[in-house]
């Protein structure tokens, strides 16, 4: 990918940019790099266990697995990797650096030593010398309780991830006392409008631990309401899978075009999106929830339309995002309806990674939209399909775009050279490949029933009944699918790590992003009024959980009847666990 | 307008402004899509779904079936 | 804003889409009159489900008619009732609560599924026309054993089903010549008069007895056995009620060689 420069500033790196800023999110992609590795060995380890093809750790310590793979993968991979992208494209488009760096590794410290507590914690489920418990996977669910450095990590985590929104807007800030008339630019509103939506959802996770969870954890008070922390925690829980996405849709929309050849189609019906994504991502989380007793029909059939709604920022994106390539194409040359298809740069690992990401997040729009559906949860929730359906959008949408972005990060921030663009292109293939059979052979257990977050799926009394296929062909699918994801996992880190002993280079392209047709000119100004969007934003969340959270605590109470917590182990028998643990919770 | 963004690709052959590009190419893809969706949309509820065996049922109908 | 004439096509597609889901689903709900759980069943302290009137006896019980009511305590890592029987042409609801984590109730390969959270009530009803077997397992991470957690429900047809519960209180030894009994307690838990017949094998010999009980009541049965037609020995007995069967031995020595008899 040569891309050269008309203007004269800017053939230039990141690196060379923004020196100070490169350094922070060069340790934020490490971090984030780490998190993968290890998550995505855990995964095999899951995957040919529960499919019985190896079995090499105890059924009991799965668990501790489990919440391992799900907390580095789905929080500590992606947030890390999203507060590396939002710096960069915050600092880039605005064209000035953070106002104070100290305070940049402030909260990147302060993220990392909240993901050290609960990787230490976690990893108490398996050492015995580490005298703490926190096998309660990544949904965390009262009444299981986990060690209060679980509950303590976490909230170090979002809380540095508050400081990194907070950084955000001070940079931008202080650019808009420079440039008092201007459009917010395209990177910068994206990565804006996603952080007001994060501090919205995340208000619910923090409530749930800080108010309930922590003081129960540490013996404060002696009970809470399952169904109310649950539903703080979905509160924040659909919300925080935009969270991941919308730094992949940043690079969808500002990179994507770029690598084509092409311009952005339409900047203005970027921004609508992200305003979309800000107004709905929150008040949905009971669409986890279809299947709760406790919380009324009406409620859920609400969340349900908002759900469904919120399909509409995806679907847009998908238009201008394949229009924005297909312009690319035919600048490049592409001609017919279908040919210009040809034209596009597929020898190109950031391209072909981030068009195979896409495509698949087009797959699992599908499984979302079932998923959305609330009465079609009887046949979905809690099955496997729903961990085919985020293996597509968090393990390939975000996961897969991440690792092409990184192709062409690293080097930006790095200065050097990336080591192998065949390595690349065919560590995004195999990924690719992969997933297909991983994910495909998942949406098909979970469809005769087979359910998700256990170690043996083989049950004594009843086997599966496939309607077309048979379990062992299905198993093969994951275990194979497994194997080829870590086969792609290693070839990504085996050049991340190669690149970073390459030598320094100086033709390295300059640090760019996609242009537009249509830009911010054609959109009215108010899209960029973001205390309006926030306003609107909070309404919709008080409309949408006011009831059914009163309603909750109205016949629950606020800390529950009398609910401690558990530690289920399989070594002692559970009635001695829960004497044992409602002595020391009276 | 920021300075950051692209302005020009080596590869490229023409230069194609907004007022004379139809995404043609994009409107058949997306309209497969949509069909895609469709169609899968009623195989997944009324096939997979609904014949899926006994069905959580409200109870409303009894309270029907008696006034 | 200057939004391009396919980009608003898709638009328009894209709510119809959208609006076409919900529509679906709300067909789902009047139509096939598919309801979700909700709050009705209102909430429970877990510490009180012993005492519970629901849940202090879990269970198949006959509400009358083909309706019954199935309750079921959750608990890490196995259900109370394990296994369940229905009548087909049945409508069922199920009352599931958990004892300590969160938990499902989910009936594979059908659409009976359910989460069950610690405080609250799950109910649902589902009818259920064919006979067949199903299993049921706990889709819910609920602690390290999770995966062994797991039921059956099986749906019998209907001339096969019935609640009833059949005892029996019978002397192990008996000396010749003696008269002696053997008493039977029969349950109906059916709503229903329950008419059938009880039948006692004991050696060559057999005696019967018709039963009529009312619906939820129960009849007590005694047949007495003629000892010296059996002769000394060991014999086997057999008493039967429809499909229900308990059995014993019933030794019957001479006086002669009684030394230990001590009735």
């Amino acid at each position: 990918m040569e891309v050269t420069r008309m203007s004269s500033t800017a053939s230039r790196t990141y690196l060379d940019q923004f020196p100070a800023e490169a350094k922070v999110i060069k340790a934020a992609f490490w971090s984030s790099f780490m998190a993968l590795a290890i998550g995505g060995l855990l995964g095999l380890v899951q995957a040919l266990h529960r499919t019985d093809v190896l079995r090499f750790i105890d059924s009991a310590d799965y668990y501790t697995v489990l919440t391992a793979h799900g907390i580095l993968l789905a929080i500590t991979f992606t947030i890390f990797f999203l507060v590396g992208i939002f710096t960069w494209a915050v600092t880039t488009s605005l064209d000035r650096g953070v106002v104070d760096i100290r305070f940049t590794w402030a909260w990147y410290i302060m993220m990392v030593v909240g993901t050290i507590l609960v990787g230490v914690s976690i990893l108490g489920g398996v050492v015995d010398a580490i005298p703490m418990y926190a096998d309660v996977l990544f949904t965390f669910y009262a009444p299981l309780q986990a060690h209060p450095a679980f509950y303590v990590g976490l909230v170090l985590f979002v809380v540095g991830s508050w400081l990194a929104g907070a950084d955000w807007f001070r940079t931008w800030w202080a650019w808009r006392k420079e440039n008092p008339d201007e459009r917010i630019p395209l990177p910068t509103f994206m990565a804006l409008t996603t952080t007001l939506f994060w501090y919205l959802c995340t208000l619910g996770v923090a409530l749930s631990i800080l108010v309930f969870l922590l003081p129960w954890s540490l013996g404060i008070v002696d009970s809470v309401n399952p169904l109310l922390t649950r539903t703080l925690f979905w509160y924040f829980g659909h919300a925080v899978v935009y969270f991941w996405l919308m730094p992949a849709y940043m690079m969808w929309y500002i990179m994507l075009p770029k690598l084509s050849g092409g311009k952005l189609f339409s900047d203005p019906l970027a921004r609508v999106v992200f305003v979309l994504f800000l107004l709905l991502s929150t008040p949905v989380g009971i669409h986890h929830q279809y299947l709760d007793p406790g919380i009324a029909e009406g409620y859920k059939f609400i969340a349900m339309t908002n759900t469904m709604f919120l399909l509409l920022p995806s679907l847009l994106t998908a238009f201008t995002v394949v229009a924005s390539m297909e312009h690319g194409a035919r600048q490049r040359g592409g001609t017919g309806y279908l040919g210009w298809l040809k034209a596009l740069p597929w020898r190109d690992p950031v391209f072909t990674g981030m068009a195979l990401a896409g495509l698949m997040f087009a797959a699992a729009g599908f499984s979302g939209m079932i998923n959305a559906g609330m009465n079609i949860n009887y046949l979905v929730h809690n099955s496997w399909w729903v961990v085919g359906h985020f293996h597509l959008t968090v393990g390939t949408a975000v996961a897969l775009t991440f690792m092409a972005a990184a192709y062409w990060f690293i080097p930006q921030v790095t200065g050097k050279e990336l080591w192998s663009r065949q390595l690349a292109l065919g560590q995004v293939l195999v990924w690719f490949v992969g997933m297909t059979f991983m994910s495909n052979a998942m949406h098909r257990a979970g469809l005769f029933g087979m359910p998700r977050r256990t170690a043996e799926p083989q049950y004594q009394g009843f086997n599966f009944d496939p309607a077309v296929g048979t379990v062992g062909e299905i198993n093969a699918q994951v275990a194979l699918g497994a194997v080829l994801l870590t086969v792609a996992l290693a070839m990504f880190l085996l050049n991340m790590v190669l690149t970073s002993f390459n030598d320094d280079s100086d033709s390295l392209p300059a640090n760019t992003y996609a242009g537009t047709l249509s830009g911010p000119e054609d959109s009215p100004a108010v899209l960029d009024n973001l205390k309006l969007w926030t306003a609107i934003a909070v309404v919709l969340v008080i409309v949408g959980y006011t009831l059914p959270l009163a309603s909750i605590v109205e016949s629950g109470g606020l800390f529950g009847p009398d609910i401690g917590g558990f530690q289920l182990a399989i070594e002692t028998d559970p009635a001695l666990v829960l004497e044992s643990v409602r002595e020391v919770m009276p | 307008m920021a300075s950051a963004t692209e302005q020009r690709e080596t590869d490229q052959v023409r230069e194609i402004g907004h007022e004379e590009y139809d995404p043609v190419g994009t409107a058949i893809l997306i309209g497969i899509y949509f069909l895609i969706l469709v169609l899968l949309w009623l195989f997944m509820y009324f096939v997979e779904f609904l014949g899926n065996g006994p069905t959580v049922v409200g109870a409303l109908l009894t309270v029907v079936g008696l006034a | 804003m200057n939004i391009h004439k396919y980009e608003k096509a898709w638009l328009v597609a894209a709510m119809v889409l959208i609006v076409g889901f919900i529509a679906t689903i709300t067909y789902g709900a009047v139509g096939p009159g598919i309801a979700m759980i909700d709050d009705d069943a209102g909430s429970i302290d877990p510490n009180e489900i012993s005492d519970h009137e629901r849940f202090g006896e879990t269970g198949v019980e006959h509400l009358g008619g083909n309706e019954y009511e199935v309750d079921v305590v959750a608990q890490a890592w196995s259900y109370s009732p394990s296994e369940i029987e229905v009548p087909a042409g049945s409508e069922v609801t199920f009352y599931v609560t958990s004892r300590d984590v969160t938990h499902s109730f989910t009936v594979v390969g059908t659409n009976v599924n359910t989460m069950v959270v610690p405080g609250q009530i799950s109910e649902m009803t589902v009818k259920f026309d064919e006979p067949g077997e199903y299993g049921i397992l706990c889709n819910e991470y609920c602690g390290q054993g999770h995966h062994t957690m797991e039921g059956l429900l099986t749906v019998v047809p209907e001339d096969e089903f019935d609640l009833t519960e059949l005892s029996t209180d019978a002397p192990r030894e008996v000396e010749a010549g003696n008269e002696t009994t053997i008493n039977a307690t029969v349950n109906n838990g059916m709503q229903d008069g329950l008419e059938t017949t009880a039948t006692l094998e004991i050696g060559e010999q057999q005696y019967e007895r018709d039963v009529t009980i009312d619906g939820e009541g129960s009849a007590e049965l005694t047949f007495d056995v003629d000892t010296d037609a059996l002769g000394a020995g060991e014999h086997d007995w057999t008493l039967t009620v429809d499909d229900h069967e308990e059995s014993g031995t019933l030794s019957v020595v001479s006086e002669t060689d009684g030394g230990d008899t001590n009735e």
